[in-house]
């Protein structure tokens, strides 16, 4: 397992998606409204479209036609081709209950500085 | 071996035998003859027109009223265990004066439990309603569902209306209450996406397309979440298409559930849970073509055994289910499948 060091921890925001480099490759770093930082790969397990153009947004939810709900914003990462959801929480795809996963990775934060653990 | 028939169309002999049932002032009209019945909007081919030719009466005249012909025909030779009547006098195809489409309705099923269900034990009936009206097709469900036996709710297939519209609500509702069974089936009103087409050939090919749309909109307008319970079966519509819409509906979910989060699951796993489907007409498909469409199904609990009679296109148990197929698969074809959807146990003997 490597460290690397990819950014300040002011330079992540919530509902916003940060791509940094990670030497060839790219992982998006976001913030959790509950301040978690979370890093996921950048390729969809789908079809592998580039996810640092997905959009972060909420559950939504309803329980009766035509009555909708948002819950959970910022934590719900929506692929930019298909629109498949994935939750943040946990990398799952949310439609069929995660038979589909985002590769999550895990996040140290040490003196303001990020790192991702690979 | 055991043997349910899903899809069976019993008649009256014209609209004046539903007179003696019909409230005032809809009595008077049916029997002045104010109105004969629904004519369909095509010519049939074949030699016996919509039924089978061989279907006569004893002087010779076309016969889809007569219960000592169905049993000639049809219950004692196939030794049939249970057979569904299913009708096809659906009032829904009025599309206007509710009313009297209500009445309809209740007098065709009050002449079906004195003229049909009473004479033989076999026979598991249908309520039919008249789905423009809702909560009076409720009321009508309420009204008759203690029958013992009266197992399912029609919801006849026409050319406006998809049932996953929420002003539908009452009927699944009332159908839930009663743990009965909802049957699709097409009426001479059901089209393809671009009408009926220009032949008889035509319409009768498109029928499986207008069923699909009816599972489209009944799954992602919520009616499999709100009526957890409930049952479906299509009756008469294919079958071999389900393998594409689960796949297709599984997918377009993934894509597009933000829209429908009021639907649950992945559509393919409420297909599998609840949906089932009628035989008849079994595409004559080889003993290796159903295995492999089984497998593609993912399951072997969707189809239950059906004939369409006394339809010209009529399927015999002993020849549309290829022998070849393995004991227990014809077994859950033609019996289990089928008493579970319907609660039904062997007679005892």
């Amino acid at each position: 397992m490597t460290r690397h060091l990819v950014c300040r921890l002011n330079e992540i925001a919530t509902g916003v998606i940060k791509p940094v480099a990670v030497g060839r490759g790219t992982i998006l770093l976001t913030r959790l409204p509950a301040d978690d930082i979370k890093a996921v790969a950048a390729r969809c397990p789908h079809q592998g479209a580039n996810l640092e153009y997905a959009c972060l947004t909420g559950y939504v939810t309803s329980d009766c036609p035509n009555d909708l709900h948002s819950e959970r914003p910022g934590q719900i990462l929506r692929c930019p081709w298909h629109g498949f959801e994935f939750d943040l929480s946990d990398g799952r795809s949310v439609a069929d209950h995660g038979k589909l996963r985002l590769r999550q990775f895990k996040v140290e934060v040490e003196d303001e500085n990020v790192f991702v653990v690979i | 071996m055991l043997l349910i028939d899903t899809d069976v169309h019993e008649s009256f002999s014209g609209v004046r035998d539903l007179v003696p049932y019909l409230p005032e002032p809809y009595r008077e009209w049916i029997a002045r003859g104010a109105w004969r019945g629904f004519s369909q909007p095509f010519c049939y081919t074949s030699p016996g027109s919509g039924n089978r030719a061989d279907v006569r009466n004893a002087d010779g005249s076309a016969s889809v009223s007569d219960y000592g012909l169905m049993r000639r025909q049809l219950l004692d030779p196939y030794n049939e265990t249970y057979t569904v009547l299913t009708g096809y006098f659906y009032p829904t195809m009025l599309k206007l004066q509710y009313g009297l489409s209500s009445a309809l309705a209740s007098a065709y099923n009050d002449y079906v439990i004195e003229h049909w269900l009473s004479k033989d034990s076999r026979f598991i009936g249908s309520i039919q309603i008249n789905a423009r009206d809702p909560e009076a097709a409720a009321r009508e469900i309420d009204r008759i569902a203690e029958h013992p036996q009266i197992k399912q709710v029609m919801l006849p297939v026409v050319d406006d209306i998809a049932y996953g519209h929420p002003m539908y609500r009452p009927i699944f509702a009332a159908a839930e209450r009663h743990g009965l069974v909802i049957a699709l089936h097409h009426t001479i009103l059901a089209e393809g996406p671009f009408g009926l087409g220009l032949h008889y050939i035509e319409r009768h090919a498109l029928l499986p397309t207008s069923m699909m749309a009816e599972v489209i909109s009944l799954i992602l307008n919520g009616v499999f979440d709100n009526y957890p319970s409930l049952r479906f079966i299509i009756l008469e519509g294919g079958f071999s298409w389900l393998p594409h819409l689960m796949w297709r509906m599984d997918r377009e979910y993934r894509q597009g559930r933000v829209e429908v989060p009021w639907v649950k699951k992945l559509p393919s796993e409420h297909m599998r849970s609840r949906l089932r489907f009628s035989t008849q007409p079994t595409e004559d498909l080889s003993g290796d073509q159903w295995l492999k469409l089984i497998d593609l199904m993912g399951g072997d609990e969707y189809l239950v055994f059906s004939t369409d009679y006394p339809h010209f296109d009529f399927d015999d148990p002993r020849v549309s289910i290829p022998n070849s197929l393995p004991d227990d698969l014809r077994e859950k074809i033609f019996w289990k499948n089928g008493a579970d959807l319907y609660g039904l146990e062997a007679p005892a003997q």
